[in-house]
């Protein structure tokens, strides 16, 4: 049982810094509530007393998105919904929506945030992987002296182990910025006990371009959740497939490279080998949202190919 | 208490109250509203009970704080019809069936009616995807997309929408596809479990359960509880006027620990308040002094001498054993051409109705204690609690309340004696209501068996012999353990004609969670073996699956294993119509290298799929 004696829904940021400076050390902050409150729950942290809860889910200025030098700013305040039903997040970040599908249900979408999905730094948050794979930062503001300071950090430095955060006390995440993935093909990748409202086991996010004239990768993003103590960026293996032909050939060259990812101790076989598939599977879904299908051929029949 | 101002407009009207900033949505509606169409099921965002519209917006109901509807527009199942009618969906339920115990059927209601507000055509994989935060226990779900497709269907306009009416029967209502008496009230979200029960002057409770699994009691000191604001009554196994004691066939189980506790879970003391929170805040001061002793959590562990005594004055952990015996086995094994042998386990499993446990208890004028909740037996549990209560049967009534969801687990009498004592001693109507969390500690769980099946057979197929020897841990009390290992016997060698059969079943008294009654009580264990045996036979032995339970099927006029004379079998039928409804490809399962042919097409039912919104990418296209 979550306990308050107030709660409060600023409407401003200065609003939300008066609550944070008139409550310090008593108050929580809530978005969506739906890390928070199951938390407050017997067999997790049972009955929680919180004097102030700090709804800042009404924040005028952490809502909305828009797109500025290549890179796609998006307020805190953006749900998991918005990225199923947004024409404009779905141009821009379709690797989102496709977690977002993934992500516990219609319902659970409409509350829960990204923002909080981040600063909750579950090693099995299904927000992370595709964040960290656009370089996804965090402008982190707090006030002090009635001086706003703004600080931007990239989402694979802010998320330092399970649920651990660089964020400071008295720190608003009041934006997400991530590179603009207008036409990348993308996919994500989940299993769980089920279909809806399942805790990841695995998940993969993936994202492709493709140079049309050469029929080569011009560029991969491939990042990994819920094999270790944070989700990942893979680095190496989307170097090894830069350059290279689209082919299944290649993207399986791959699979015997995912294992050293599975850190988990438990499920750890399992999770070896749905991972392997999963990053096979998650490009070959990509390459498909671009309409394009890795041929099974050896490099020498690049010429057919073309044809 | 501090409050806050909660401004709303709920089902069209508006709604203004000072409220403990500390409620849910679901909370506000419930206790606040009287709108207990949303239910909770679990409190934790999982199971979809709670559903409701936040503007527009479906959301649960129970992880979103009060203070969060500030200013918006609400909308519960009780606002989607008008009084006495039902939405053209709510009708389609009603029609196909589709709610059964009916707990999850508003939720239900509610998220088929934003799947098809959101689009009047949408697809089952689309139907699907939208239920999906919303779990359902008794119907496997199939009713419920039925009823969602007809009402698709009829909004749409490509059905009439007479197909909502009820379907024309004749003489019987055999084969006929007969409505729901209490549909009405389930889709409607109209009908009152008890947890949805109030009273004036009604006192919450809560319970103190054990840590430990195995620990004296040494001291339980209440006093500081009974000082803690708004508490209204503390009981403990003292307040127990009559004999103590109940379970489905052995009464082991105190209504409070006396002296000890046997299970991590087993309730101490209760406190009754007048707030659920004022409850809690109490239990936490109580102070009872624990001894631990050595605990045993293993069946076959507690068989053996000198395992820790679950129960003192008991000689064993024996529960209870059955032997059953017909025939002589050593000759039917002499006459077999192969012998099996084989270990089976099977595991706990938690009856998860949609329903945790729930009751409101209260004195009437003339002394008689009257108890609602979803009991599976209440005459039954009359009997145990006039002898508790040392009261005479006629001033015991317990009324059972709408079971949301049972399939065994709400056949034990676990909190309804509590409720009665905290009611006599408040002199206050008393609710509870567990948390999802407490009723999966604490309610039966499916008996766990480890089963070693010896099956010897003949070249041709034939059964010559079985023995099952069966284990099972029954937890720290009785509750239907001796039932359910009779059942588990008189059915384990299945429906065959064998002379010769020997089975035993050992109920174990052990300090884990009680395990109880379960749809089929201990018979789809045993069965488990014994089919799962008849297929290794069939593989052994070069036959089809289905010959080989043909060859030794009981026909009509055979004698059961315990000599009960039957007059029809319909076993050859059943085989014969599973056997064409699955397609089967006849033969040695084992023979017919890696592919089959009877797996998928058509009334199997494909996987779900995620993501057919994604598919449809229109709007992106006319940005
Ligand atoms: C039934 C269920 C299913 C779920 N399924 C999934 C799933 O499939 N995948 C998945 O990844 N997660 C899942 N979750 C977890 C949860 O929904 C997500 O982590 C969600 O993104 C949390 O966002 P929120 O807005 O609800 O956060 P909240 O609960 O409001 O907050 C979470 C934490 O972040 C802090 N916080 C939030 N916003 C800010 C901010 N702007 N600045 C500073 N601090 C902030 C809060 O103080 C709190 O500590 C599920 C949860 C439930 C209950």
């Amino acid at each position: 049982m979550l306990r308050c004696d107030d709660y409060y829904l600023p409407a401003t940021l200065d609003e939300a810094f008066d609550l944070i400076e008139r409550f310090p050390g008593e108050h929580r902050i809530i978005a969506g509530g739906t890390d928070l409150l199951p938390w407050a729950r017997e067999g997790r942290a049972g009955d929680v007393h919180i004097p102030v809860l700090i709804d800042i889910s009404r924040v005028a200025e952490m809502r909305g998105q828009k797109a500025q030098d290549g890179r796609i700013r998006l307020g805190a305040n953006t749900t998991f919904a918005e990225f199923l039903k947004d024409p404009f997040l779905k141009r821009h970040l379709p690797v989102m929506a496709h977690a977002a599908i993934w992500f516990a249900d219609d319902q659970l979408r409409a509350a829960a945030t990204l923002a909080g999905n981040l600063v909750n730094g579950s090693p099995a948050g299904d927000g992370i992987p595709p964040m960290v794979a656009m370089e996804g930062s965090v402008v982190l503001e707090s006030r002090k002296d009635g001086k706003r300071h703004t600080r931007t950090v990239p989402v694979a430095d802010f998320i330092q182990g399970p649920g651990k955060t660089l964020l400071e006390p008295g720190e608003l995440m009041t934006a997400i910025e991530c590179d603009d993935m207008e036409g990348w093909g993308s996919a994500f990748e989940k299993v769980g006990h089920r279909r809806s409202l399942v805790i990841s086991t695995c998940c993969v996010a993936a994202l492709v371009k493709v140079d049309w004239a050469t029929r080569r990768f011009a560029d991969v993003r491939l990042a990994i959740g819920a094999v270790g103590p944070v989700p990942c960026r893979a680095k190496e293996l989307e170097q090894s497939l830069i350059g290279q032909p689209v082919t299944a050939e290649t993207i399986r060259s791959l699979s015997d490279r995912t294992a050293g990812f599975v850190r988990s101790r438990s499920r750890q076989e399992y999770r070896r080998k749905v991972l392997a598939s999963f990053v096979e599977r998650a490009l070959g879904d990509a390459l498909d949202e671009l309409g394009i299908a890795p041929v099974s051929q050896p490099v020498h029949g690049e010429e057919r190919l073309h044809a | 208490m501090p409050k806050i101002t909660i401004q709303t407009t709920v089902n069209g009207r508006s709604v203004s109250k000072d409220v403990d900033p500390s409620l849910r949505l679901l909370d506000f509606l419930r206790e606040e509203l009287y709108l207990t169409g949303a239910k909770e099921g679990c409190g934790a965002g999982e199971c979809g009970t709670c559903s409701v519209f936040v503007d527009g917006v479906l959301m649960k109901s129970c992880l979103m704080p009060a203070g969060k509807a500030q200013g918006t527009t609400i909308e519960t199942v009780e606002g989607l019809a008008e009084r006495n009618r039902l939405t053209v969906l709510q009708q389609a339920f009603h029609k196909t069936g589709a709610s059964q115990c009916g707990y999850c059927i508003p939720g239900m209601v509610m998220a088929a009616t934003s799947c098809l507000r959101g689009n009047p055509h949408a697809s089952l994989d689309e139907i699907k995807e939208h239920l999906g935060g919303n779990i359902c226990r008794c119907t496997g779900y199939s009713k419920i997309f039925e009823a969602v497709e007809l009402a698709r269907d009829v909004l749409n306009g490509s059905v009439p929408a007479t197909a909502l009416q009820e379907d024309a029967f004749k003489d019987s209502f055999l084969g006929a596809n007969v409505r729901r008496l209490d549909a009405p009230s389930k889709v409607t979200g109209a009908l009152k479990y008890a947890g949805d029960m109030t009273m004036p002057g009604m006192l919450h409770l809560q319970v103190l359960r054990s840590p430990h699994a195995h620990a004296r009691i040494v001291s339980l000191d209440t006093s500081e509880a009974e000082r803690m604001p708004g508490v209204e009554a503390v009981v403990t196994s003292a307040d127990v006027p009559g004999v103590d004691g109940y379970g489905v066939f052995i009464h082991d189980q105190p209504v409070l620990a006396r002296g000890k506790v046997r299970f991590v879970g087993d309730a101490v003391a209760a406190i009754a308040a007048e707030t659920v929170a004022q409850a809690r805040d109490a239990l936490e001061k109580i102070k009872v002094v624990y001894e631990e002793l050595p605990a045993v959590f293993d069946a076959e562990e507690a068989m053996k001498p000198g395992a820790p005594l679950v129960h003192e004055g008991n000689t064993d952990n024996i529960c209870q054993h059955i032997p059953i015996r017909k025939g002589n086995i050593e000759d039917g094994f002499a006459k077999a051409d192969v012998i099996l042998e084989e270990t089976f386990r099977t595991q706990r499993v938690e009856h998860a109705y949609l329903e945790p446990e729930a009751g409101l208890a209260y004195v009437e004028p003339d002394g008689t204690v009257t108890i609602h909740s979803p009991s599976q037996n209440i005459t039954h549990h009359r009997h145990m609690l006039a002898h508790i209560l040392a009261m005479p049967i006629n001033k015991v009534r317990m009324i059972m309340s709408p079971v949301g969801g049972g399939f065994g687990g709400k056949e034990d009498m676990i909190y309804q004696g509590i409720l009665a004592l905290a009611a006599i001693k408040s002199r206050r109507p008393v609710r509870y209501v567990f948390t999802r969390e407490e009723s999966i500690l604490v309610s039966a769980k499916r008996h766990p068996f480890v089963m070693r099946l010896r099956m010897g057979l003949t070249k041709d197929g034939r059964i010559t012999a079985t023995h099952m020897h069966s284990i099972s841990d029954g937890g720290a009390y009785a509750l239907s353990t001796p039932g359910v290992m009779r059942k588990h016997c008189i059915l384990g060698a299945g429906p065959y004609e064998i002379d010769n059969v020997r089975i035993d079943a050992y109920g174990i008294y052990t300090n884990n969670t009680p395990s109880g009654a379960f749809r089929t009580f201990g018979a789809m264990q045993s069965l488990f073996a014994t089919e799962s045996m008849m297929d290794m036979a069939a593989e052994k032995l070069g036959l089809d699956p289905f010959e080989i339970r043909r060859i030794n099927a009981m026909r009509d006029g055979a004698v059961t294993h315990t000599q009960q004379k039957l007059g029809s079998v319909s076993m050859l039928q059943v085989l014969d119509t599973l056997e064409k409804g699955s397609r089967w490809q006849p033969g040695v399962p084992n023979g017919r290298g890696a592919t089959r042919d009877d797996l998928g097409g058509p009334g199997t039912r494909a996987p779900c799929t995620l993501g057919v919104r994604l598919r449809d990418t229109s709007d992106v296209a006319a940005e």
